[in-house]
């Protein structure tokens, strides 16, 4: 097990340099507090008594979290955005994978062209693809807008990320472990199960759960694409249109603790993942 | 199998990377239970041949056998070879026991089988105590030991072992050879071994092959590549050597080589039909040369003049470096009693003699 680093001892400074570091610290504060602080009231409205949420504070209440559930539009909308993600994370990181290997791997002509084409959805302006979506979709192909039409847009915004995970994961991925499989007698489909995804596993799963937060959290490509139907930030933004309400706040609120969770969730299994699954492994080992 | 069927047959074998020739039309019989060691520089060809071999990249031209059958396009896990990589290759999220287990599993060997086995060859590399760890929670020389329980294990024909004790420190390193060596005894399988350390191959191998720019400079034991390089390259590569040039011809007392100072060194007898006056060189082992003030008498000895321009006490032995009309002339002399240390010590900066029994002298081709 590696030990913590012993702290450095910091270099001596001249007064000058204290008080400039000072002010950097100071300033970075400054730059949490624009990051945080709205989000902060958000959270606190959220429990707030008043039908209109504003200061000062009237008194604590937890009833638009016990009354969320008899909106039936949100369920609806809820309900939506999550087999939305689902969907969306599984054929993305199904997809993706697939994408990332020959990309990796070799065996396709001008492997940095491809590269750089499959990832410029991520710096492609959302807005740009849910009008090439509609244009293509509607209007070209004549589709109905529906949640299909949603999920094919979440695709072209979370398959990119879920091919640059798994791609840095095969990039460092030492192939003389699949020739010693080989060597031992692995079939090439053998090698790929008990070697290979094993081995990428953390990252696959990192990128599921990122294409499912992305794709719970997307509001542009989703409003072109949705037709009739709800989702989550599509039923905020219309509640929004009439007025903030605590609703809304008690929901977004979830909506954040959600995301914190499933990002904690990444970077658990990103970092950690492969020890836990060992101490997993083990524990069920010895209990046998 | 018939025991005269080699394990192992490269047929003018090449292999090409684009534009750089890896393996330049190597043929090498390997036999049943030899212990085949690979030696060369970086980057001559080594791991290219056993990657050959293990089927890891295709050959280019030429022919491949195992046993007899021709298995050029054979893809690696339908060989009956099994390979030792150089960084081990031990699969991370495996136990040392499940490492270990895989091959046999790929055989379709059962449960209790499988477990009995591993338990076998673990105890064999003397692991069997740490089969629940993970590979990372080894140590390297562990490691190493691991990675060769999982190819022995499947009892293949022959075990590929790429520089398998390259990162170990060198005691560990000794103590791995024994261990190689006494595996090999017991096991009986034939061991390819890629080495670039020259003592390694001479201690452990039955047969070298030493490799120079995707050829074979000179295969042979270990003693016919120590005492008869076929060439300069071997000789220099193998071990410590002194070269001494000259025109070979007719003494009193038999063939001389004259060198350019007029000096005439004596030649082995058997010699004797060198082309006169043709530059040939002669290689003799420092361990074979001794140093003093005056030579022995009588025939039978090379004798050359020159001033010890170096003495190093070594412990063990003392290196005398000495220059004569053939260039330096190194002596490394054991100290059979430690007043000889003293005497050797007191050669520096005098005129002395080397010389050299005439049966020590190599006549080499340059290389
Ligand atoms: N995949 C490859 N692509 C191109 N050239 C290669 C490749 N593999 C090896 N070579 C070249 O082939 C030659 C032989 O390489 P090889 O790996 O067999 O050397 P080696 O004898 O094992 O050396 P070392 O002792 O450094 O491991 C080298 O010149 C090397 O640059
Ligand atoms: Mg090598």
């Amino acid at each position: 097990m590696a030990k913590p680093m012993d702290r450095l001892e910091t270099m001596p400074v001249s007064r000058r340099s204290r008080a400039t570091r000072n002010a950097f610290r100071a300033w970075s504060l400054v730059v949490f507090a624009f990051l945080y602080v709205p989000i902060a009231f958000l959270v606190l409205f959220s429990f707030e008594d008043s039908r209109t949420p504003g200061l000062p504070f009237t008194g604590f209440t937890l009833d638009w979290y016990t009354s969320l559930p008899e909106n039936s539009q949100l369920i609806g909308a809820v309900a939506n955005s999550i087999v939305i993600a689902i969907i969306v994370a599984a054929v993305a990181t199904l997809v993706g994978t697939m994408a990332a290997f020959p990309l990796v791997r070799g065996g396709i002509r001008w492997p940095n062209a491809a590269r750089v084409a499959f990832t410029m959805p991520i710096m492609l302006p959302g807005i740009l693809i849910g009008v090439g979506l509609v244009v293509f979709l509607a209007g070209t192909l004549d589709i109905q807008l529906s949640q299909l039409t949603v999920i094919a847009g979440h695709l072209v915004l979370t398959m990119p990320f879920v091919i640059l995970i798994v791609a840095a994961r095969l990039q460092g991925f030492d192939r003389r472990l699949e020739w010693a499989a080989a060597d031992l007698g692995a079939g090439p489909a053998t090698v790929i199960r008990r070697i290979v995804l094993p081995l990428i596993a953390p990252a696959i799963l990192a990128a599921a759960l990122i294409s499912i937060t992305l794709s719970i959290d997307e509001f542009v490509v989703t409003f072109f694409t949705v037709g009739s139907q709800l989702t989550l930030p599509i039923y905020i933004y219309t509640q929004i249109k009439f007025g903030v309400t605590p609703e809304v706040n008690a929901v977004a609120t979830l909506v954040m603790v959600g995301t914190i969770l499933a990002l904690g969730l990444i970077t658990l299994v990103a970092t950690r993942g492969r020890r836990a699954g060992r101490a997993v492994v083990r524990r069920v080992r010895g209990g046998r | 199998m018939p025991d005269d069927l080699p394990a192992i047959e490269l047929v003018h074998a090449t292999k090409r990377y684009g534009d750089t020739v890896a393996l330049d039309d190597v043929s090498m019989r390997i036999a049943p239970g030899e212990f085949y060691c690979l030696l060369g520089p970086s980057g001559c060809g080594k791991t290219t041949t056993l990657n050959l071999i293990g089927g890891f990249v295709p050959l280019t031209s030429g022919e491949l056998r195992i046993e007899g059958q021709q298995v050029n396009d054979l893809p690696p896990h339908k060989r009956n070879v099994n390979t030792v990589f150089q960084n081990y290759a031990l699969f991370p999220h495996m136990s040392v026991a499940r490492n270990v287990a895989f091959g046999l599993e790929m055989d379709g060997v059962k449960g209790p089988e499988v477990e009995r086995r591993v338990d076998e060859y673990l105890e064999l590399v003397g692991l069997l105590a740490l089969k629940d760890r993970l590979p990372q929670q080894l140590s390297g020389g562990q490691q190493q030991r691991v990675a060769l329980a999982r190819a022995l294990v499947k009892r293949p024909a022959v075990l590929l072992l790429d520089e398998p004790l390259g990162a170990l420190d060198l005691k560990l390193r000794k103590q791995m050879q024994v261990e190689l060596a006494r595996i090999h005894r017991q096991v009986r399988t034939t061991f390819v071994f890629v080495t670039h350390d020259q003592g390694e191959a001479l201690s452990m191998a039955t047969r070298i092959a030493v490799m120079d720019a995707g050829r074979i400079a000179q295969e042979g034991t270990p003693q016919e590549i120590y005492y008869q390089p076929a060439d300069r390259f071997v000789a220099d590569f193998i071990g410590e050597s002194n070269f001494v040039a000259g025109r070979p011809s007719q003494g009193t007392d038999g063939p001389v080589l004259e060198l350019a100072s007029g000096e005439r060194v004596a030649l082995p007898a058997a010699t004797a039909s060198l082309a006169t006056g043709e530059e040939a060189t002669v290689m003799v082992r420092p361990e074979c040369v001794d140093v003093g003030l005056e030579p022995p008498p009588g025939p039978g000895w090379a004798v050359i003049r020159g001033r010890a321009i170096g003495v190093s006490f070594l412990g063990d032995l003392t290196r005398v470096t000495v220059v004569t009309a053939a260039g330096e002339v190194v002596a490394s002399r054991p100290h059979a009693e430690r007043s000889r240390a003293a005497a050797l010590g007191s050669l520096l900066d005098e005129e002395v003699s080397v010389w050299w029994s005439t049966a020590e002298s190599i006549v080499i081709r340059q290389g």
